[in-house]
């Protein structure tokens, strides 16, 4: 039912903005990524394919409607569709800008969280070479929360760009090995600083949030078995205290991440690292890094990239308890790619990616091999 | 022997004047105060990074059509990007609600027209579009 309303909100507010656009103010904007994607065989996760091929994982459909509504105040609605959520319908974007001069915007309403170099145009297939962003690396389960942020935008000599920070909160799902949550992270805050200079582009950010998840959590579930199994192992381990150390309720994570690029037109370099710090036990701390190479020759760009995720244990007796959970990951993958622009609005891409499971679940895992095409649009 | 050399001269010479015809001149209204400016400046203003002028007055940037040949030498030898390229740009700042690109124009005498007749803009045409209505602050 909520889908439905949201798709029929948004056909309204097409056909009612239809008569507006030719006024001018009103910008209707949308992208549209279509893709195939098969595995070689079942035996690792990536990308939510299988071996049995399919065109849903990739497929996202996007619609912006923006409206200046006087000089320093305009409305920006985005809804996007997913197929590899069934197509339902979500605003990812939905904000009033208050732009109070030429440099600094205060925006409201709900917003992207600006963790990773991508974020902004995550969902914009269109926007950079590759079908879709390092999974490994961009795995933060939810993209965005209803709050403020303010952009400060600065230019000195060569170098321009711009300072980020923002406040809100998140409730909506969370997914956390295979099971989904009903969470409230409140507090969601964090900094942003990019800067552009010729060439070379540098970005940090950092954020964090606080954890609350529908407690307690579902029994019989991941974080609930490993919360309570938490408890006999600390006894065991005679050191009571430390089961503490696995709640998940009030407990903050943080995220941060650094990133540097560079282009000169032909060649292109983006590099990537992040880091998971989490207050509570029952989830482990990691880091995640990647880097990626293209090579533009008129409408064929071809890229390489590598990425990888490796799962960290608390020390002391914390990190004895999580050896025993068998939650823990390290993985990798190289992708080859080639980007075709078709013309100045469609790009046609092709992957092949190779992902490593080292370990899964606390367990060996496997590697498999993914083919993806896509046709990336904006319109 | 020489028909071939006279034929060569020939297809030079016509080249040659393509590429002197496919002159790109950036232009303002003929009563704004701006001098010349060099193409950095001419591109932060095109790509929404800067909002004035040189001397401070508000800068607005008028576009030409997808596929124009102004468009296209523009792109090239002012953005130093190519029609991907700048979609792509466009695309990031669009769908983050960060910025919208340029109003584009129908052709030459669209652009010269939108110019002449408001001081805060900023366009580009074919060189040999230029009449006394606005000001060349750059050729490229």
């Amino acid at each position: 039912m909520k889908k439905i309303s949201a798709l029929s909100l948004l056909t309204v507010a097409i056909s009612a903005a239809a008569p507006a656009a030719q006024a001018g103010d009103l910008n209707i904007n949308g992208f549209l990524s279509v893709g195939a994607s098969m595995l070689d065989k079942n035996d690792a996760e990536i990308a939510g394919a299988d071996n049995q091929g399919g065109f849903k994982q990739d497929t996202i459909l996007g619609l912006q409607v923006s409206k200046q509504v006087n000089d320093s105040t305009s409305l920006t609605g985005q809804l996007v569709s997913r197929g590899s959520d069934n197509y339902s319908t979500e605003a990812a974007w939905a904000f009033v800008t208050y732009s109070a001069n030429d440099e600094l915007d205060l925006r409201m309403g709900r917003l992207r969280i600006p963790a990773f170099y991508y974020s902004d145009f995550l969902e914009v297939g269109y926007t950079y070479n590759s079908i879709r962003p390092a999974e490994e690396v961009y795995r933060i389960p939810f993209s965005s929360i209803d709050g403020v942020d303010l952009a400060q935008r600065f230019s000195s000599g060569d170098i321009d760009g711009t300072v980020q920070v923002y406040y809100g909160r998140y409730q909506g799902d969370f997914e956390s090995n295979g099971t989904v949550y009903e969470a409230d992270f409140r507090n969601v805050t964090g900094i942003s600083v990019s800067a552009n200079m010729g060439n070379f582009g540098s970005r940090l950010s950092y954020n964090q949030g606080e954890l609350n998840l529908g407690s307690p959590a579902p029994t019989g579930t991941g974080l609930a078995v490993a919360q309570g199994s938490a408890n006999g192992l600390a006894f065991l381990y005679g050191d009571s205290s430390a089961a503490e150390d696995f709640n998940i309720s009030g407990q903050t994570s943080s995220f941060i991440e650094a990133a540097l690029t560079y282009d000169d037109g032909t060649y292109s370099v983006l590099a990537e690292w992040t880091a998971f710090d989490h207050e509570t036990s029952v989830l482990l701390d990691d880091q995640a890094w990647m880097v990626s190479a293209a090579m533009r020759m008129g409408e064929f760009t071809p890229h390489v990239r590598y990425s990888t995720q490796k799962d960290e244990f608390d020390s002391g007796v914390e990190g004895d308890i999580q050896k025993q959970f068998g939650l823990e990951a390290d993985e990798s993958s190289i992708t080859l790619g080639l980007r075709y622009d078709y013309d100045s609005s469609t790009a046609l891409k092709f992957e092949v990616q190779n992902h490593d499971e080292k370990t899964i679940g606390g367990a060996d895992g496997d590697s498999v091999t993914l083919y993806s095409a896509a046709v990336d649009l904006v319109f | 022997m020489k028909k071939t050399q006279q034929m060569l001269i020939a297809i030079l010479l016509s080249a040659l004047s393509v590429l002197a015809s496919a002159e790109t001149a950036v232009i303002v209204a003929a009563g704004n105060g701006n001098g010349s400016m060099d193409s950095a400046t001419i591109s932060k203003i095109f790509l929404g990074k800067s909002k004035s002028f040189p001397d401070g007055s508000q800068a607005i940037a008028v576009d030409q059509a997808d596929g124009n040949p102004a468009r296209e030498a523009f792109n090239d030898k002012v953005l130093g990007k190519s029609g991907s390229q700048l979609k792509s740009y466009w695309s990031r700042l669009i769908f983050t609600g960060k910025g919208t690109p340029p109003k584009q124009y129908a052709n030459d005498a669209a652009v010269k027209a939108a110019v002449a007749a408001d001081p805060n803009t900023i366009g580009y045409i074919d060189a040999a579009a230029v009449d006394g209505s606005v000001k060349v602050v750059g050729k490229f």
